[in-house]
């Protein structure tokens, strides 16, 4: 009986690796992904811009997926053939994983800022003034240069002073930490652009900063229902996004958005 | 979802069960026991759980898993034993049509909507403004009160099991309905339903699973988090897979022997 269902386990899986192969036209730009199957990240820009590609399609070639790990997984299996997602956390998988390469040309240039709940302007107005401040004395830039090389093993969690035991009570930030580099769970700690960012917007009002690791498609509830105070994820400004939530100022300007697909798959 | 019985209880040795899923496994993930695949999976194990003692991630998401569970467990059965006394009491002639209706009432809205809504619910809009709140709690009360529910219908069948000669001897006996209760029937029947309970529990332990969604470091989110570190697929939802195995296989023993030592003495 046993040794029967370890065989049929067996079976299936050796028919799953023999499916798994169909030679297909190579892609060369993003305009070959029309009629192909994508994948994003849930409720991300990656996932709106999908949708355009596919148009009424979208339904039957689009998968989205919780995580960017879970849609880069698909594509290594060839599940989809192509992941729409940010440039940065894009280079990164890169760099760590074999046989995946960029497309050339984006599909989109976005700008990232900081969520907030509709109508909190007091605390969008403090927060942008403490983004100003950034800019100008260079704290922004010498974040960012900390992480844009793409190895930043050395920075540890304990490093970031999130303002513990501050007057002026806790400042609660929603974020998904699987979107490096800007933000990533390391340990039981958190490191990131976004992180070190929000670390100092909260020195700056004084607050204590707690972060709140969520799905991605939860931070525009988590932020509305004032479960936070502000969600910081790499959250690209939209005009429908805009509706329902205030945003700060752009922190950053121009982050492109790819397709990555596998490299054998790509013709420059 | 909800998988109330695990089937496997008992069959089977411990360890064969654990050699066999982890030769699956190495099998799937490296095709061949090449020695270049070999040194690829210890690479890769290296990197996924030992490499910045990451495996604390692992231990700190079990820990939270268990914490939930028992929270919860404990939160369920006193909900359930409220309920299903009300229930039978009602039957049996006790005139709380009122409470009676509310105890129905709550065990269909509960077992009726999934699991996961209802965590979403209480995390994003019973709790919204609970922020200082450890979203552990508010994850012990949503699974707890689930559990409820389902525990309500093990200790009803539990206690109508009860042959009705003993609450009539009781009764003749000049004990009031409360005191027949307490002391002649749910002695008895606390006795047939705690394998069942032990069940509930291993039910929990894999329902807790879903506690990422509201930002909960649980055992699969901690896999999660590894995932997003590594960019590794694979490996850390294994290795959280046959964590949970091993757990329940762990408890299955013990409910069987529980039962084992239930039924000493018993006649027939």
């Amino acid at each position: 009986m046993k040794i029967k269902k370890v065989f049929a386990l067996l079976f299936v899986l050796v028919l799953c690796v023999g499916v798994c192969s169909a030679d297909e036209a190579k892609l060369k730009s993003p305009s070959d992904l029309k009629t192909e199957k994508l994948a994003a990240q849930r409720g991300t820009v990656g996932q709106f811009l999908a949708e355009d590609l596919l148009g009424d399609k979208k339904a039957l070639l689009l998968t989205t997926y919780e995580k960017y790990v879970d849609a880069i997984a698909a594509l290594r299996q060839g599940k989809v053939r192509a992941v729409i997602m940010d440039e940065m956390p894009a280079k990164r998988f890169l760099s760590e994983v074999e046989g995946l390469a960029i497309m050339n040309e984006p599909l989109s240039e976005e700008n990232y800022a900081i969520g907030f709940r509709k109508g909190n302007t007091e605390l969008v107005s403090a927060v942008n003034k403490a983004l100003a401040e950034m800019k100008a004395d260079g704290t922004m830039d010498r974040i960012f240069a900390k992480y844009l090389d793409g190895d930043y093993s050395a920075v540890k969690p304990e490093d970031i002073d999130f303002n513990k035991g501050a007057k002026g009570g806790k400042l609660f930030v929603g974020t998904e930490a699987g979107f490096a580099p800007y933000e990533l769970k390391v340990g039981t700690g958190f490191i990131g652009i976004d992180v070190e960012m929000c670390a100092y917007i909260a020195k700056k009002l004084d607050r204590e900063l707690v972060i709140e690791n969520m799905n991605f498609d939860a931070l525009p509830m988590a932020v509305s229902t004032n479960k936070v105070d502000m969600i910081c994820a790499g959250i690209t400004v939209t005009d429908e996004r805009k509706e329902n939530m205030d945003f700060s100022d752009n922190y950053v300007v121009g982050a492109k958005q790819v397709a990555v697909v596998k490299s054998d798959d790509y013709e420059k | 979802m909800r998988n109330k019985r695990y089937d496997g209880a008992g069959r089977g040795d411990l360890l064969l069960w654990i050699v066999g899923a982890f030769l699956l496994y190495l099998l799937w993930d490296s095709g061949f026991f090449t020695a270049a695949a070999w040194s690829d999976f210890n690479r890769r194990f290296y990197q996924n759980f030992v490499k910045d003692n990451r495996y604390m991630m692992l231990v700190d998401g079990l820990k939270s898993t268990i914490f939930m569970t028992s929270g919860a467990t404990v939160i369920g059965v006193i909900v359930g034993l409220i309920l299903s006394v009300i229930r039978v009491a009602h039957k049996g002639g006790v005139h709380i049509p009122v409470l009676n209706k509310l105890a129905e009432t709550y065990i269909t809205v509960l077992r009726g909507t999934p699991a996961m809504v209802q965590l979403l619910i209480w995390n994003f809009t019973i709790f919204a403004s609970a922020r200082d709140l450890n979203t552990q709690y508010i994850a012990i009360l949503a699974f707890g009160l689930n559990s409820g529910a389902y525990v309500a219908e093990i200790f009803r069948g539990g206690i109508e099991s009860i042959d009705a000669g003993q609450m009539e001897a009781a009764r003749s006996l000049g004990l009031t309905y409360g005191s027949s209760m307490r002391h002649v029937i749910l002695p008895q029947a606390l006795r047939n339903v705690v394998p069942m309970l032990f069940n509930e529990f291993i039910a929990l332990l894999k329902e807790t699973s879903i506690a990422g969604y509201i930002g909960i470091d649980d055992l699969t989110r901690a896999g999660q988090n590894i995932q997003a570190l590594t960019l590794e697929h694979s490996q850390p939802l294994v290795m959280v897979a046959i964590i949970y195995l091993i757990m329940v296989m762990v408890l299955s023993k013990l409910v069987k022997k529980l039962e084992q030592w239930l039924s000493r003495g018993r006649r027939g």
